[in-house]
Order: C-alpha cells, then structure tokens, then sequence
C-alpha cells in the first residue's frame, strides 16, 4: 500500500514537473533582468496573448525580423497560449525584470489594464499592440483601422465591377470586433451603388468552413460575381468551392491581412484576385522602442496604414492604401 | 448456430431474439432522425438549391472527412472506450501529410504510407495506455489529444503547409498541388461523387465488416458489453482494446490526408472539435456510449443525419447563433428518440 502510494506521489510530481515545462511558454530568457540596460544592452519584453493564429506568429517573426538589424536589442518572447491570467502573468514577470521597453498584445483590455498600468507606473515604457486597453496608462498604442480596411476593400470592389453586380460575404466571427469592422467598412463604401450582397454567412475565421458557406451559395445562386472574405484563408476556400464546381473563373476573390505566406501568395499564384494588408506592427514596435530609447516623444496612438496586393503589384510589394 | 456460439458472440447482450428485436428498433429510430431532417430540408429547399443534385454531393463530401473519424470511433466506443484525441490526430496527420507531399515531394505511396503508420501509432499509444495503464479512456485520449495538437503545431512551425515554400533565404517558391491531394479532392464517376467520399464508404465497408463479421467484432462487443465476462471466456481484452484505438487512429490518418487534400494545405489547427461531431455521429445513429451495443449501419445513418442537417442550415444562410440553436435542439431530440430501446 505504502509502496503504492509513492508511487503515486512520484508520479504526480512528473506530472508536476512536465506541466510545469509546457505552461513555460517563452522562447528565451536565462535572466536578463540583471543585465537589462547595462552594457549598452536594451530588453524587449514581448507578452504575445496567443500564437495559435498565424497572424500573430508573424507579429512575432516581424518583431523578431526588426531586432536582429539591432545587435543591441535583445528580445524575450512569451506567449500566454489565449490565457488572461497567464498573460497578467508574464506581463508582471517582464515589468519586475525591468525589461527596457515592455511591448504587448492584449487579449482583452478590461482584466490587463491594471498590470500594464502598473509596469507604466513603475517606469517603464509601454508599447501596446493591436487591441488597445482603458484608460491612459500606457505609452503608446500601435493597431490598424479594421474598419478603414474594411472600406478599402469595399471602394476597390466598387471600381473593378464597375458599381454593379452580386456579392458573396464570408464573414469571420460576427462576434468578434474585427469582424464587426471588416464588414461595416465594406458595407459603408459599397452603400448607394449596385452591388448587392445576395449571401452572407459566418465563416468564424476557418478555412473547411468557408468552403462549406460557399457550396451552399454556389448551389443558390446561379451567378456570383465577387466574393468578399474577412481573411485569406476564407477568400481561398471559396476559390477552392469554385473551382470544384468549375465556376471560378466566373467570380473574383478579394481576401484580407495578406500575410506573406497566404494571402500575398494566393495573390501571387492567381488564386485571389485581391488582398488588403491588416499590418501586424511588429516592426513599427520595435522602431518605437528605440525612439523611446533616444529619448523621442511618440504619439499617443500609431495607426498603422495599409496595403493593397493586386495582381499587378504583387511583386514590388503592393500599393499604399490612401 | 449452437448454443455455444451464440453465447460467445454476445456474452453480455439479451438473448438473441430480443437483440435483433432492440437492433431493428434502433435502425427504425435512426431512420426517423434522418427523416425528421431531410423533411426540414423538404420544407426549406432554399429556392430549390435542396432539389439540385449538387448539394447532396456537397452534403455527403463535407460529411466524409468527420465521417471516417466516426467509423474509428465506432469500434472504440462499442469496447466501451472512447477517443478524444481523434480530431487532433487529424490535424497532425494533414500537417504531416502536406510536408511529405508538398514540401518533400514524396510519392503518394510513401506519404500515405507514412502518414497511417503515424496515426496507428498515435492510436497504439492512447491504446496501451488505457489497456495496461489501465488509465481511464477519457483521460489517455485527453492527453493524446493535447499532445498531438502539440506536435502538430511544432511540427508546421505554427503556420500552414501551403504550396507556397520559404527557401532557406526566406523567399517564398511556389510549387504545384501534389497529384495525390488534385486526386482526392476530385469528382470521380463522371462527376457525379468526390473521391473523398469513396474513401469514406470505403473505409466505412472494411470497419463494418471487421465489426459485424470478424472475430474481432465479436470481442469488441464482448469487452464494451461486460469486460470481465469476456476476459472469464477467453478473449483477449488488452489486445482488443489496443486494436480498437488502433483503428481509430488509422481513421483519424486518412481523414487527416481528406482533410490537406480539400485544404490543398496542412493545418495545424485543423480538426478542431471534429471529435465532439463524430462521436454525436456515432451516438445519434443509436451506438451506446456504455459499449456492447451499436454498429456501422446505425452510424452511417448518423453521419447522414449530422451531415445533412449542417448542409441545409448552411444553404438557408440560416445565421450562425440560430444555427448553434437549431443543432442543439434537433441532437436533443435525435438522441431522446434513440433512448429507451
């Protein structure tokens, strides 16, 4: 019995250990706090609420990308796997290693107000990230205008069809806020032309449930001219519906976010017809880092503009929206 | 039949005349779920696009890849067992799948080849673990499913496995959709039915058969309907466990290659919450969850229903909280009609 319960302890506390090895989830960082600003060094703590996306991974990589052309710079990743409390966390154990300039992208800005206000407090440089926080406490916020993107897309769609025709919109998550935008935008720029929006569905991001959203608009409608998807993935599996029904070249397809690997290449391959950049600042927040470092006053609130892939533009890297 | 045989193929059940009598009322109730939904499409035809021949392709094709994992799942669940680690172990698989085909260029043979070999060993693994750690089903497959979610992330590197190739200077290179994933995702017959849904029935056929008339089948129902009967008579119950999640494994694989092949990419996230749609797919058609009881008609009858009932709320753009709603409510009663048999 006795043997049997040490085991039982042994057990659970691999168990321990293990969990404790997989909920580390930070890429780097041997103590660095000691160090931080000596030496010529600068810190970068980075809170990343979630790398399931891969937007978000290339937020990451473009951080990543933009220290390195600074050998001073030093970054320390850490990724809260979609968990507030875990990002409350890491953002309190960047702040009391007094990284230099603390950069983070939210999960949501009630529950992380008070932490990142409290590092601000303490002296420390706050840059955040795509979803802002309440309130003042903060150095500056970097993000893109959904809604400004949403419109982009709709004008661009106005102008090939010429102000007229039937229009497919495959919505992410209509739960979401940038859902929300992506279609309020396109439906502010398309209002008083002729182009009517005959179906619509929620797609919720995924790429399985786009296809599904637009078999079922191609069983409807016997003539679509454009399909509108909030992101690649989703413009790219109404391409591949088409396709299967031998109905693609009938239609375009406009995505958006334009990440270098999906959308910037389905623009490249032919597939889209169109993809509208939702930037992810990684680069921006560093080059504001080291502006603070210098001592430069930054504005309050960055919005980062955007890019328009087409076809034709694809290989020099797009055109500047606006 | 003896007396004898009888006794072993279903040491647990009722006799056997009251057996087929429960097996042919539960196909009856299957049946009506299935009815009560094509009515729904009946009623609601979307402007016609029900009556066209291309929706129930669509319908029987986006069932085809869930539907595998619920013929999987079918010889686990009537060993009593069950597995969660099934939707991930299809992720794993399209992400692996794609980097063969895609990526190293390997020949269909060899990606397939590789690929079940790694999902039979996912299932080996959650198998052992339940059979000789004696580990509870639920809990093994759990671990399996974060595990493999795991791996496959790692695996991709956290994006997708797309055609598009960075190069070891980062810049991207196009390369064509391997023949094996243009071939799955085809219409074959004239058009007229995907090949993954061949794969489907296909699949549907040997598990089908390996659990009505194989040996193996019989000591599936044995061990689901009362283990330690089943140890007392002989059958080897570790072994049939093992092979069970073994199957389910192998499932998960090929539903892993439908899946890339549709995508024409690997996706780390794919396969999210399939297992929760196949196991109601396996428990609507009238599979006991408590084991010993079920089989492949009655989940194909599941499939169907699941299957359908998605494919005509998506063709009434019906909105997705309604839609949420309407499936709770229609499993709800599917499964109060599958219940007292």
């Amino acid at each position: 019995m006795s043997r049997m319960l040490r085991l039982t302890r042994r057990s659970f506390t691999l168990g321990l250990l293990v969990l404790a090895c997989a909920c580390k989830g930070e890429s780097k960082g041997s103590g660095p706090a000691e160090e931080g600003g000596k030496k010529g060094r600068f810190v970068i703590g980075m809170s990343q609420c979630n790398l399931g996306e891969p937007w978000r991974v290339q937020m990451n990589a473009d951080i990543a990308a933009a220290a390195k052309e600074h050998p001073e710079i030093e970054v320390i990743f850490k990724d809260a796997q979609n968990d507030t409390l875990k990002q409350r966390a890491h953002v309190e154990e960047l702040a009391s290693a007094k990284v230099d300039v603390l950069l983070v992208s939210p999960k949501e800005a009630q529950p992380l107000t008070e932490p990142i206000g409290k590092a601000f407090d303490a002296g420390i440089p706050v840059i955040v990230l795509d979803r802002a926080v309440l309130g003042e406490r903060f150095t500056t916020f970097i993000g893109a205008d959904n809604k400004k993107i949403g419109r982009a897309a709709g004008e661009w769609v106005k102008k090939v069809l010429g102000g007229k025709g039937k229009v497919v919109e495959l919505k992410g998550l209509m739960t979401s806020t940038p859902g929300q935008d992506r279609s309020a935008g396109f439906r502010e720029a398309i209002a008083g032309s002729e182009i009517a929006i005959v179906f619509e569905a929620d797609m919720k991001w995924l790429e399985p449930e786009a296809r599904k959203e637009m078999d079922s608009a191609l069983a409807r409608l016997p003539k679509i001219d454009l399909v509108y998807a909030h992101n690649d993935p989703g413009a790219h599996g109404a391409y591949l519906a088409a396709r299967a029904a031998g109905r693609e070249k009938e239609m375009k397809f406009v995505g958006i976010d334009a990440l270098p690997h999906e959308g910037v290449s389905y623009v490249a391959q032919g597939i889209l017809d169109a993809t509208f950049q939702y930037p992810t600042g990684g680069r921006e927040a560093v080059e504001t880092a080291l502006r603070i470092r210098k001592g430069e006053k930054v504005p309050k609130t960055i919005t980062l503009g955007s890019r328009r892939f087409t076809k034709d533009d694809v290989q020099k890297g797009g055109e500047i929206i606006e | 039949m003896t007396e004898h045989q009888s006794s072993l193929q279903t040491p647990a059940r009722r006799s056997p005349g009251k057996t087929s009598a429960w097996h042919r009322s539960s196909l009856a109730r299957a049946l009506f779920s299935l009815a009560l939904v094509l009515m729904l499409g009946v009623i609601f035809p979307a402007e016609g696009a029900f009556f066209r021949l291309g929706t129930h392709q669509g319908a029987l094709r986006q069932a085809s890849v869930v539907g595998i994992l619920a013929c999987g799942l079918l010889p686990v669940i009537l060993a009593g067992g069950i597995d969660l680690s099934v939707g991930s172990v299809l992720g794993l698989s399209a992400v692996v799948a794609a980097k063969l085909s895609i990526h190293a260029g390997e020949p269909a043979w060899l990606s397939v080849l590789l690929v079940l070999g790694m999902g039979a060993a996912c299932g080996a693994a959650s198998g052992s673990v339940v059979a000789f750690a004696r580990v509870q089903p639920f809990v093994a497959t759990l671990a399996m499913m974060v595990f493999a979610r795991g791996l496959a992330k790692t695996t991709s590197g956290g994006t997708k496995v797309a055609t598009a190739v960075p190069g070891p200077d980062g810049v991207l290179r196009y390369v064509e959709v391997p023949p094996l994933f243009r071939a799955l995702d085809a219409q074959v017959l004239d058009g007229s039915v995907a090949t993954v849904t061949l794969v489907f029935l296909a699949i549907a056929a040997i598990v089908g058969f390996l659990c009505a008339r194989h040996r193996l089948g019989r000591y599936l129902y044995a061990v689901g309907g009362n283990e330690e009967a089943a140890r007392l008579s002989g059958v080897p119950v570790r072994a049939t466990k093992i092979l069970a999640y073994v199957i389910s494994g192998l499932c998960a694989a090929a539903a892993g290659i439908c899946q890339a092949a549709q995508e024409q990419q690997g996706d780390p996230e794919a396969g999210v919450t399939y297992e929760l749609t196949a196991i109601a797919m396996v428990v609507i058609g009238g599979t006991s969850l408590k084991g010993g009881r079920g089989g492949m008609g009655l989940t194909l009858l599941g499939v169907l229903t699941i299957g359908y009932l998605d494919k005509i709320l998506s063709i009434n753009a019906v909105p997705e909280a309604s839609r949420l709603m309407l499936t709770g409510a229609i499993v709800i009663v599917a499964a109060v009609a599958q219940k007292n048999s």
